[in-house]
């Protein structure tokens, strides 16, 4: 199927966005305000449905005219594109955000026509699905690991490197007992929350 | 700038295409799906995830009467890209490394004028494509080749460590070092990027 890629799933919606013209503020316009104010980082809401890789949410105005001899046509409504690449299958992930983001999505979605709502789980995942566009042709440069492991392994990584410079010269017993201290504090360190950058600091600690 | 998220760049272009064109370039990617083309990506090694999204002119999700209906001759290819890297970088090695596969993508859609040279090709990209609202990256300080080398050096570390407790000190030395032979191309530390991507 071309929406997954190994363990990858690339989900690519298209919603229509309420067209008001008596609105003080038009529902696009209200909805680009709302989506440059929502955090980015670590305290992404996106963060939260931890099986995000990559996510964006874009106000499609219209097509584009690419000039002559083309022909220049327009969108009825604008677009509201939905493009995730996540872990899992699209029911889990749906049913995530409508546990772990209700406000989020209620937010960005009630712009849309004929959204309704995160509170009946089933009736969102069926407008979602109906809203999907099915991904022609999908490229995942990593597609058998997941978001945990992947932050796992930069964690590890960055770990590692520290380990390394700090033990250089060391005997082969100093070394091995570093060793053996080291992971097990690795491995009882907590998982680097997504979208989160590492502290050289915790490193450190690590090393 | 929202098309960027730490060391990502979040690209959107959408082209117009012939309705009749459509098919053909449903079955050059799903050859491409198959076989070799995704080689040549990896060979470029600084796209975490793409797609090709094609919408048919009668397929732009229509959920409600009170919706307008769509009235379009063409139906769009829509291009998503999770790159590491600026635009100008992106478009080069596109051009440089890609340009037989992407012709043969974007071939189909109007006054599409070739991924070489370079020029006409950047400016039509610059044309079809849209701006990003908001973008979420899970691991916005690392690039997808920052991805690769960390997956291989916790490979690498979980066989070094397996057996570590079981030998001597002076075996315990000569994995390790064959383990710093083995993942001297992957360490580094990630951080913030460079200004200017």
């Amino acid at each position: 199927m071309a929406n997954q890629s190994g363990g990858v799933y690339g989900l690519t919606i298209l919603s229509p966005i309420k067209d008001d013209p008596n609105s003080e503020v038009s529902p696009n316009l209200a909805l680009r305000i709302y989506l440059a104010k929502l955090p980015r980082h670590r305290n992404s809401p996106f963060a939260k449905v931890s099986s995000t890789h990559f996510a964006r949410l874009v106000v499609m105005d219209d097509v584009v005219y690419v000039g002559m001899p083309a022909c220049e046509e327009h969108l009825q409504s604008k677009y509201l594109v939905f493009e995730s690449n996540f872990d899992g299958d699209l029911d889990t992930y749906l049913e995530r955000m409508a546990a772990e983001i209700p406000e989020t999505v209620d937010a960005v979605w009630k712009h849309c026509v004929g959204f309704p709502g995160v509170a009946d789980v089933a009736a969102f995942k069926a407008y979602m699905k109906k809203c999907q566009i099915e991904t022609t042709f999908f490229f995942a440069d990593v597609n058998d690991k997941t978001v945990q492991q992947t932050l796992r392994a930069l964690q590890t990584q960055s770990a590692v490197t520290a380990f390394i410079v700090k033990h250089q010269g060391a005997s082969p017993s100093e070394l091995q007992a570093a060793f053996a201290h080291f992971m097990e504090k690795l491995n009882k360190a907590p998982l680097p929350a997504p979208a989160a950058t590492l502290g050289k600091e915790f490193v450190d600690e690590l090393a | 700038m929202s098309n960027i998220n730490g060391k990502a760049y979040a690209m959107n272009a959408i082209t117009p295409m012939k309705p009749w064109k459509t098919w053909i370039l449903r079955a050059l990617l799903f050859i491409f799906a198959q076989a070799v083309k995704t080689s040549d990506l990896k060979k470029l090694s600084f796209i975490h995830f793409a797609r090709w999204v094609i919408v048919p002119h009668r397929k732009f999700p229509r959920v409600s009467g009170e919706q307008p209906k769509e009235n379009l001759q063409y139906d769009y290819l829509i291009f998503f890209s999770n790159f590491n890297g600026t635009w100008n970088q992106y478009i080069d090695a596109f051009s440089a490394v890609l340009s037989t596969g992407l012709d043969a993508i974007w071939w189909w859609s109007e006054k599409f004028p070739g991924a070489v040279p370079v020029t006409p090709f950047k400016d039509y990209i610059a044309l079809v494509q849209f701006e990003t609202d908001y973008y979420y990256d899970a691991y916005p300080h690392a690039t997808t080749n920052d991805v690769k080398a960390a997956h291989r050096v916790k490979a690498a570390l979980d066989e070094l460590a397996a057996p570590s407790p079981n030998m001597s000190a002076d075996e315990f030395a000569k994995s390790y070092l064959q383990f710093l032979t083995r993942v001297q191309g992957d360490l580094g530390a990630t951080g913030e990027p460079p200004v200017g991507t």
